[in-house]
């Protein structure tokens, strides 16, 4: 079988490289398929690595544009739809509040839980979601594995990290238990959306 | 009156005018609302009357009011969002030219900057309604090839790719890396998928890409002198020849545009700046250096002012009174220039 050929780039520091099989894999693992196929539809894969490795999805003719900025010496900053953040540690993958509303939207929520308004103000804060905030679970749901946050408007409002392996679990929890823990939130925006005093993932 | 293209030294030249048009008139007046004198000197000559210069230094001081865009990409009905932002309390009025904006006639709680409809990117928040013309005036179609080489903080950015129904592909270009920051965040919260983002002196786009753009927009990094009712330090911060180096990089810029754009395509240059050396001698700089390029009328979005054909005793190209001017006083928003250019 012949090698895949790679449109690759490189500039201060950070590699970028137009392909996805990896973070397509990923997405078809915690989403399912019929998830794969939306995330195909979007266009190409582009990953950029310097101190994070970062998911884009990009139109051909975006990926064009892209082959040529290569081609002299540069990256993009960013670049369509950012998809977001691949780890060597799991959980793998964290997808952005876009992709995962992308996703929902298309196919359905999964890996996600309906919070109340109440428990949605301090998550906004960077805070956690408690048991008693929790009105809705979408399965699949499993332990340490991402989980998306959704209002009760239908907008994802962030994402978390999972304390329960399936959502049969929340009948077992009191209400002050952490269901999941808070990774993104669309509070970022506000709070460090344009200062880089924090991390924005807050997972190692 | 002398012909721009025969004016040798133009900050000389200027310098004397202007100064020279400093009388006792121009000095009280920029005593008593906190001006520079030129800069009052200059609204006079561009204005024509004492009283107009009165009405605009009067409109300075009152607040702007803040305008909101629904953002299409996420909002299925505007309508809806206007009801959620009532039930905090907020009073929108529609803008007729724009459909899918709103002005906040009262404020609600929190502030527009931290609701969660913000948050969710239902919403671009603009200090007031004079940004949401350049994309308007471009007008961006699916199938477009757009550069927007001042982009960030982005709010014409996101405009312009709601206008494409984030098809077609816009690249972005900023050369500040605090401003990149705001410019990415934006992209993301609004769900902008169009947008190729570059951290880049835009001058050096056709070094990159040629002439391969469709539509240019060149909202141009300036002195901001039509901004005096959100910063009024506006009145007093800008020196004469602080405006002529702002001058030499919008000529740099614009022409990059015109390299970047394709034979047939267009370049919007704007500017929130009702300084004549930022606006209209910029065009004619352009258009001295350059015979591949006209302008062309602006759409009938609001009733803009001509642009000037005269300034302090040089006669401009005919073909600027096509620009066209909005004044605080006339149209109730912050001031700006905007010229439609197209290439031969």
């Amino acid at each position: 079988m012949p090698a895949e050929k790679r449109v690759r780039g490189a500039a201060g520091g950070i590699k970028c490289v137009l392909a996805g099989d990896e973070v397509l894999k990923l997405v078809e693992y915690l989403f399912g398929p019929d998830a794969r196929s939306v995330v195909e539809s979007l266009g190409t894969v582009l990953v950029c690595s310097g101190e994070f490795s970062e998911v884009y999805l990009v139109s051909n003719l975006m990926a064009d544009a892209i082959a040529t900025l290569f081609k002299r010496g540069y990256v993009p900053y960013s670049a369509g739809l950012y998809a977001g953040r691949l780890r060597r540690l799991r959980p793998k993958f964290i997808p952005s509040v876009s992709l995962l509303q992308v996703i929902y939207d298309s196919v359905g929520p999964r890996r996600a839980i309906g919070v109340s308004e109440e428990g949605l103000k301090p998550f906004l804060y960077g805070n956690d979601i408690l048991r008693k905030s929790v009105t809705k679970c979408y399965e699949p749901v499993s332990k340490g594995e991402v989980i998306g946050i959704l209002g009760s408007d239908g907008y994802v409002y962030g994402v978390g990290l999972s304390n329960v392996d399936s959502c049969s679990k929340l009948s077992k929890l009191g209400d002050l238990d952490e269901v999941a823990k808070n990774v993104f939130d669309i509070g970022w925006y506000l709070r460090g959306g344009t200062e880089p005093r924090e991390r924005k993932y807050k997972v190692e | 009156m002398v012909r721009y293209e025969l004016v040798g030294d133009l900050r000389s030249y200027l310098r004397s005018r202007i100064y020279g048009a400093v009388d006792d008139w121009v000095r009280s007046t920029a005593l008593r609302f906190g001006y520079r004198d030129y800069m009052i000197a200059r609204y006079l000559e561009a204005l024509g009357s004492r009283e107009e210069v009165l009405n605009l230094l009067k409109a300075f001081e009152e607040p702007l009011k803040p305008s909101i865009r629904c953002n299409t990409l996420k909002v299925r009905s505007c309508g809806l969002l206007a009801e959620r932002l009532g039930e905090l309390g907020y009073v929108l009025k529609g803008i007729s030219w724009e459909p899918t904006s709103f002005t906040i006639e009262v404020l609600g709680k929190p502030p527009p900057g931290a609701t969660h409809e913000f948050l969710l990117g239902m919403y671009y928040l603009y200090r007031g309604a004079a940004s949401l013309i350049p994309p308007l005036v471009l007008l961006p179609k699916p199938s477009d090839v757009v550069l927007d080489m001042a982009a960030a903080p982005g709010g014409k950015t996101t405009h312009m790719a709601q206008l494409m129904r984030n098809e077609g592909l816009i690249v972005a270009v900023d050369i500040s890396k605090a401003r990149m920051r705001a410019l990415r965040s934006n992209l993301e919260r609004l769900g902008v998928r169009n947008v190729l983002a570059l951290r880049l002196d835009g001058a050096r786009v056709p070094e990159l890409f040629g002439p391969y753009f469709s539509k240019v927009l060149l909202d141009a990094p300036c002195t901001a002198e039509g901004l005096v009712q959100v910063d009024k330090s506006r009145k007093t911060r800008t020196a004469l020849d602080d405006l002529f180096a702002a001058r030499e990089r919008q000529v740099r810029l614009l022409l990059a545009a015109v390299d970047s754009v394709v034979s047939g395509g267009y370049v919007l240059y704007a500017t929130c700046s009702i300084a004549p050396e930022e606006d209209e001698l910029v065009i004619s700089e352009v258009l001295k250096l350059r015979d591949d390029i006209s302008v062309v009328p602006l759409p009938d979005i609001v009733d803009f002012r001509s642009g000037l054909t005269e300034y302090f005793g040089i006669k401009l190209p005919d073909e600027l009174r096509l620009c066209g001017r909005l004044y605080p006083h006339i149209h109730c928003m912050e001031g700006f220039f905007l010229c439609l250019l197209r290439k031969e």
